[in-house]
């Protein structure tokens, strides 16, 4: 409470001042006070424009940083005051989605692969910028396009594929003289079970099929890798209709992989997106799926595990080799009055200069988005990038071999996938009923997103 | 034959007309108490009243995020009475509070008998039984989260390498039977203090002659607790169990932080289905009919036990 009002008060209960006296003088002090935060914030405004700016936190802390100091620097260099916000793992979603529905999203975002199909409505059409960046760049990478060009519109500039891959231990196939894998079934499958060892602790695989962005990376790409898909090319349902069959086997031999080939460690099934990395880093896999985060954790840190891991190709199954890169992109939102200098402030922190400052920090996280940047030397620097590169090169995206659709995102959002390996392996459902169940609730999304 | 106050009072204001009837009752300057009144009814109506029927509203519509709500009347709550993965989160929800609830409310009163006895270092043991209670939940959940880790857990590593019990780490969160038992094992560690403090207060305010009495009568200290200290505490205990049933059904960070309601849908309750709706699904009216689904259901509970109370007390 004010000071001067509490003395008022003081002053009321002591009976020094009558009640008409003690609102006098407090609807004078309260509308005193009120004129002068306005006469600031007139005086604020008087200073320059203002940007609100929300950046992506990573767990690429380096690249983290070069950003904000770029964006930091556009601010000096422009006279904008720039009010900069994270989004993490953890909130981005409901960050934006309180944003959007108060009607106060940031004038930019920097939104994760889900982001430009879920937040379309409150999104700018950006296509000359987007066009104009991504022709200087040799055009978009097909994956990209496919998450910032919705209905003909690009409602978001791309920025940046974050590349995943398949992480194994050189050293302990090397010494049991086995090849990387190329399969899932047989070549991970026999690479797991010659190198683990149990009772040390040390697992075959480490693939949670758990709720998590790594069980959802990977139970999409198992399905296309068998010649299945939940949707099909027209982006109607088809888990358990057109590509029974083939969703059927790859979800069999997912829930194989804990309990009959018995190659992943107890309490996989509770994994979030820490779990592998961590248990990578203890030496407790030979191998995992993960994204290029784990690369620069152990290259940053100097871990003694970076010189024995190669990073290869996702392995594939009898339809070949599948991966859905993330794509990171810009939006600039419909309630900015500052449209100009968001779209010169895109254009400053892609800039090539700035983008390769950014990329080198990134240790293979920053993919490409365009062709031009796909043929940098930077991704011939390291026989790892390379893997990680060409899963960009092939990456396919939500609702593959269809469109991107607002349910094939929501499926994705919500976790439908990793749900129906979990009720065979936890739930004691049998594969059939748990994609049954699975292709119901897809059903149902494609149902309710069908009304717009 | 007396008249009430109140009748007398509506008597005075009939007969004199509303205005100088009511400065009468009330005082000549009633109309400022409108004025002072005002600024309440006003916060009240505009951050409850008005968000809560909003909130109606919107669970009878077909709301997406930055999209304007469609209305289609009740069709969101039979969706969701037949939809096999919220039927699990209901069935989950009950489990999860009332098994915590039964498990806090025994140790609780285990809690408060011990600091209640002749023991050393009484407030000392105290200060440390209520650190769960204090401890921020998320710091706490998080902690456990490592400590249930199948590869990196300390739990693993006591059984399997410390004490050899187990030839295998248990995938504590991983398994449908002990994820829900793991849940609810954090919770209660949370929560029993609070039961446990609470029942220490009502069990100091009960008469030491009544314990006396029934010594002298011959009751054994298991006929003295029956007879005595509960029947001293029951008040106390209906509304702790009232409000941790509450508070545990509304659970969300416990729950959301080890499991995410995972693996399968083995510990998805309620209030994180609800936030999978929002958050996840981004359907924002059906995620607030899932809020609202159970509200009767709990009004009449908290009702019941109201009434019971208050029968008790008359009594």
């Amino acid at each position: 409470m004010d000071r001067r009002i509490r003395q008022l008060a003081e002053q009321l209960e002591a009976h020094q001042i009558s009640r008409r006296e003690f609102m006098r003088r407090t609807a004078v002090i309260t509308g005193g006070t009120a004129v002068g935060l306005s006469v600031l914030g007139k005086m604020a405004e008087a200073q320059g424009p203002k940007l609100r700016v929300w950046l992506f936190k990573s767990f690429v802390t380096d690249s983290n940083e070069i950003l904000a100091r770029q964006v930091e620097a556009w601010g000096k260099e422009r006279k904008v005051q720039v009010e900069m916000d994270w989004a993490t793992f953890g909130d981005r979603e409901q960050k934006f989605v309180a944003a959007i529905e108060a009607g106060n999203p940031p004038d930019i975002g920097e939104m994760n692969y889900l982001g430009p199909s879920r937040y379309r409505p409150a999104l700018r059409d950006v296509s000359a910028l987007s066009k104009d960046i991504a022709n200087a760049r040799g055009g978009l990478l097909p994956h990209a396009e496919r998450y910032v060009v919705l209905g003909g519109q690009h409602v978001a500039v791309a920025r940046q594929s974050w590349p995943g891959g398949f992480f194994i231990r050189k050293d302990l196939l090397d010494a049991k003289g086995i090849k990387p894998p190329k399969l899932y079934d047989p070549d991970v499958v026999e690479m797991a079970k010659k190198t683990q060892d149990p009772s040390k602790d040390l697992w075959g695989l480490g693939q949670t099929l758990n709720r998590s962005d790594d069980g959802n990376g990977y139970m999409q790409h198992i399905l296309w890798a068998y010649g299945g898909s939940t949707w099909d090319k027209d982006g109607k349902p088809a888990l358990g209709t057109t590509f029974l069959k083939q969703n059927m086997e790859a979800l069999q031999f997912s829930v194989d992989t804990i309990q009959k080939y018995k190659i992943q460690p107890p309490g996989v099934m509770s994994w979030t997106d820490v779990h592998n990395n961590e248990a990578y880093l203890a030496g407790k896999l030979v191998s995992t799926n993960n994204g290029a985060s784990l690369y620069y954790a152990m290259v940053s840190k100097k871990h003694p595990l970076a010189e024995h891991t190669q990073v290869i190709l996702t392995p594939g199954g009898p339809a070949g080799s599948f991966s859905g890169p993330s794509c990171y992109s810009w939006g600039i939102f419909k309630t900015s009055k500052q449209v100009e200098l968001c779209e010169d402030l895109i254009r400053w922190v892609e800039d090539e200069k700035r983008f390769e400052e950014y990329m080198q920090a990134s240790i293979g996280q920053a993919g490409p988005v365009y062709k031009k940047r796909a043929e940098n030397p930077y991704w011939k620097s390291d026989p790892n990038f390379q893997g990680m590169l060409q899963n960009v090169l092939r990456g396919t995206w939500p609702g593959y071999p269809g469109p991107i659709t607002p349910a094939a995102i929501e499926v994705q959002a919500q976790y439908i996938l990793c749900d129906m390996a979990g009720r065979v392996v936890v739930g004691g459902l049998s594969p059939e009923a748990a994609l049954k169940e699975a292709h119901k609730r897809v059903e149902d999304i494609y149902r309710i997103r069908s009304r717009g | 034959m007396a008249v009430p106050a109140a009748e007398l009072r509506s008597k005075v204001v009939a007969s004199r007309g509303g205005a100088a009837g009511l400065r009468h009752v009330l005082g000549p300057d009633y109309r400022m108490g409108y004025i002072f009144v005002a600024p309440i009814a006003l916060c009240v109506l505009s951050l409850v009243a008005y968000p809560f029927c909003y909130a109606i509203y919107l669970s009878m519509t077909h709301k997406l995020v930055g999209m304007p709500p469609i209305f289609v009347g009740f069709e969101n709550y039979i969706r969701l009475t037949w939809d096999g993965f919220f039927q699990r989160a209901v069935v989950n929800s009950f489990v999860f509070t009332f098994g915590s609830v039964i498990f806090k409310l025994g140790l609780g009163v285990l809690m408060a008998l011990v600091l209640t006895s002749n023991i050393r270092w009484r407030s000392f043991w105290t200060g440390v039984l209520l650190i769960p209670w204090v401890a921020p939940t998320v710091v706490s959940a998080l902690n456990f989260l490592w400590m249930f880790d199948g590869s990196l857990g300390v739990l693993n590593y006591l059984l399997v390498r410390v004490f050899r019990i187990l030839p295998q780490g248990v995938g504590w969160l991983s398994e449908p039977g002990t994820a829900m038992a793991s849940v609810v094992a954090v919770n209660v560690w949370r929560g029993f203090p609070f039961f446990g403090i609470s029942f220490l207060a009502g069990m100091k305010a009960i008469p030491a002659e009544l314990y006396e009495a029934a010594a002298v009568d011959g009751a054994s200290k298991l006929q003295r607790f029956r007879h005595v200290t509960l029947p001293g505490i029951k008040n106390i205990m209906i509304i702790v169990v009232l409000l941790s049933t509450i508070w545990t059904f509304n659970d969300f960070q416990i729950v959301y932080i080890l499991t995410k309601g995972g693996p399968g849908g083995t510990t998805m309750v309620m209030p994180v289905f609800t936030y999978e709706t929002a958050f996840g699904a981004q359907r924002l009216g059906e995620a607030i009919a899932v809020a609202l689904y159970l509200l009767p259901a709990l009004a009449v509970t908290i009702m019941v036990l109201a009434r019971y109370m208050r029968k008790g007390r008359r009594r």
